[in-house]
């Protein structure tokens, strides 16, 4: 039952952004700050785990390959993988984790400080104030750091598999360009659209809901990250069924 | 009494099986300042969040001029807020701002004011609120006392027609209490303006209020002028009163 209620006021919650959205002129500057904030503070982390998730799928796909005489298929493997399905899952897990937990705390918090209910007192609507620059940001840069964390995996992987595990640097790349085109990256964008917007939906809804305390911002916080990773998830392969299917 | 600018009729909200308010009704007079007192949790922030329209009631009407904010659409309730100002009962100051932006903010969105002008404006109503100097200070590092002159000072920038306060004096030790009721006091001599204050300090209520609204449980136990409540025979006013002041000491600033 409970359930029920949250999703119906979630749904009113999106009506109301979409609404807000649409009736206001669009906050460039808020946005654009966001997006930098979202992308800057992810970049670090972002980098370091593509990188080594580069690295242990090469490991990976050369010890499954090698038994069968093929590993000089491991290029394949990582950009089936790779590139397919974990680079935009894990950047939409990483975002979620840094930049969703963030937007639930702090919206919460001005929720419990009475900082919502200024605004709306000073006729400024919270969902056009506090939602849509987070929502216009993180849709402009998830999939500017997908594309990033790509390179970075196949970066990785080629190093490994050339530097460390004696494979062919040229083969590698062949099979790469024979697995993947110019749509994976379509592909991959839309993917990560999708899941920015569902971690900014997501992570705004449970702070603007947010119960008093500190209690009630640590739920709020730790139901965006939980129920915005079991949606990205879920939505990843339903996405990945319609794209590739 | 002047005639009223904001109408409370037949006001009911209850949160669960907890009944907050019960059936109130009364007018705020126009230029006039309104206390709205009762012991904690008896419905008074409640109430002040119904006239805004940050809640609906489950039954009644909260007239702002001609406008049901209870039935209002969103852009009505929108209009109607312009002609409110609001010190929240923790200055609501938003930490990611300076005091002086936070006092700015309003004029952001609701005039053409340039970034110099509206510093000017923001400065100007700072020293209104005796807090000269401090427009660059971060929010986290004002006391409480000036908190609420920030708050105060941005419910003014845009010089509203009804200001409302919810427990000014809360958390705050009686001089600075005493100045922020000296503070609304001079703001009533020279805006003339509508205020209602939400409060349990008596004192306070008599220093700064032409009227006074007292709630019990959700219902409205009286509604008089300041020196008339003084005097009431309403048992629960009078042990109120005789809780928490010298009765004969109780005298208007």
């Amino acid at each position: 039952m409970r359930m029920f209620v949250t999703i119906g006021q979630f749904a009113l919650f999106c009506v109301a952004v979409t609404r807000a959205t649409l009736t206001h002129r669009p906050p460039v500057a808020a946005s654009l700050q966001a997006a930098y904030e979202i992308g800057i503070r992810s970049l670090p982390i972002l980098v370091i785990i593509s990188t080594f998730v580069g690295t242990n799928l090469a490991l990976q796909g050369y010890n499954a390959f090698k038994p069968l005489g093929g590993q000089s298929l491991v290029g394949m493997f990582v950009a089936l993988a790779g590139v397919r399905e974990m680079a935009p899952i894990m950047v939409a897990a990483m975002v979620a984790a840094k930049a969703g937990t963030e937007m639930a705390s702090q919206i919460a918090v001005m929720r419990i400080q009475e900082q919502i209910d200024a605004l709306e007192v000073m006729a400024v609507n919270p969902y056009w104030y506090l939602v849509t620059p987070r929502f216009a940001g993180i849709l402009l840069v998830l999939p500017a750091l997908t594309i990033i964390s790509v390179f970075t995996l196949l970066l990785s992987s080629y190093s490994v598999s050339v530097f460390q595990l004696g494979l062919n640097g040229d083969e590698f790349l062949s099979h790469i360009q024979q697995t993947m085109s110019m749509m994976d990256f379509v592909f991959t964008s839309v993917k990560s659209i999708a899941f920015g917007a569902i971690i900014c939906m997501v992570s705004c809804f449970y702070g603007f809901y947010s119960s008093p305390g500190a209690t009630g911002v640590g739920a709020a916080t730790n139901a965006s990250v939980v129920v915005s990773a079991v949606l990205c998830s879920s939505l990843n392969y339903v996405l990945s069924e319609l794209l590739y299917g | 009494m002047a005639d009223p600018i904001i109408r409370l009729v037949n006001l009911h909200k209850s949160f669960g099986s907890l009944v907050v308010l019960d059936g109130v009704s009364f007018d705020i007079p126009t230029g006039e300042t309104t206390a709205i007192i009762g012991p904690s949790g008896t419905g008074k922030s409640v109430l002040i969040k119904h006239i805004v329209g940050l809640l609906e009631p489950d039954e009644g009407q909260v007239w702002v001029g001609d406008v049901d904010m209870a039935t209002a659409n969103e852009k009505r309730k929108y209009e109607v807020r312009r002609r409110f100002g609001m010190l929240f009962q923790d200055g609501a100051l938003f930490d990611s701002m300076t005091a002086g932006e936070n006092v700015a903010f309003p004029l952001r969105y609701h005039t053409k004011l340039n970034e110099k002008q509206r510093r000017e404006k923001a400065e100007e109503m700072m020293e209104l609120v005796e807090l000269p100097g401090v427009y660059d200070r971060p929010t986290s590092a004002l006391s409480g006392g000036q908190r609420k002159r920030v708050g105060l000072a941005r419910a003014i920038v845009l010089e509203p027609e009804i200001i409302l306060f919810d427990e000014p004096n809360s958390g705050l030790d009686p001089l600075t209490s005493d100045t922020i009721d000296e503070l609304i006091g001079k703001m009533k001599r020279q805006l003339g303006i509508t205020f209602i204050v939400i409060t349990h300090d008596i004192v306070s209520c008599v220093n700064i209020a032409d009227h006074i609204v007292m709630l019990n449980g959700g219902k409205l136990i009286e509604h008089s002028p300041t020196q008339s409540f003084i005097r009431s025979e309403n048992p629960f006013v009078r042990s109120f009163l005789r809780r928490n002041v010298d009765l004969d000491a109780l005298k208007p600033l």
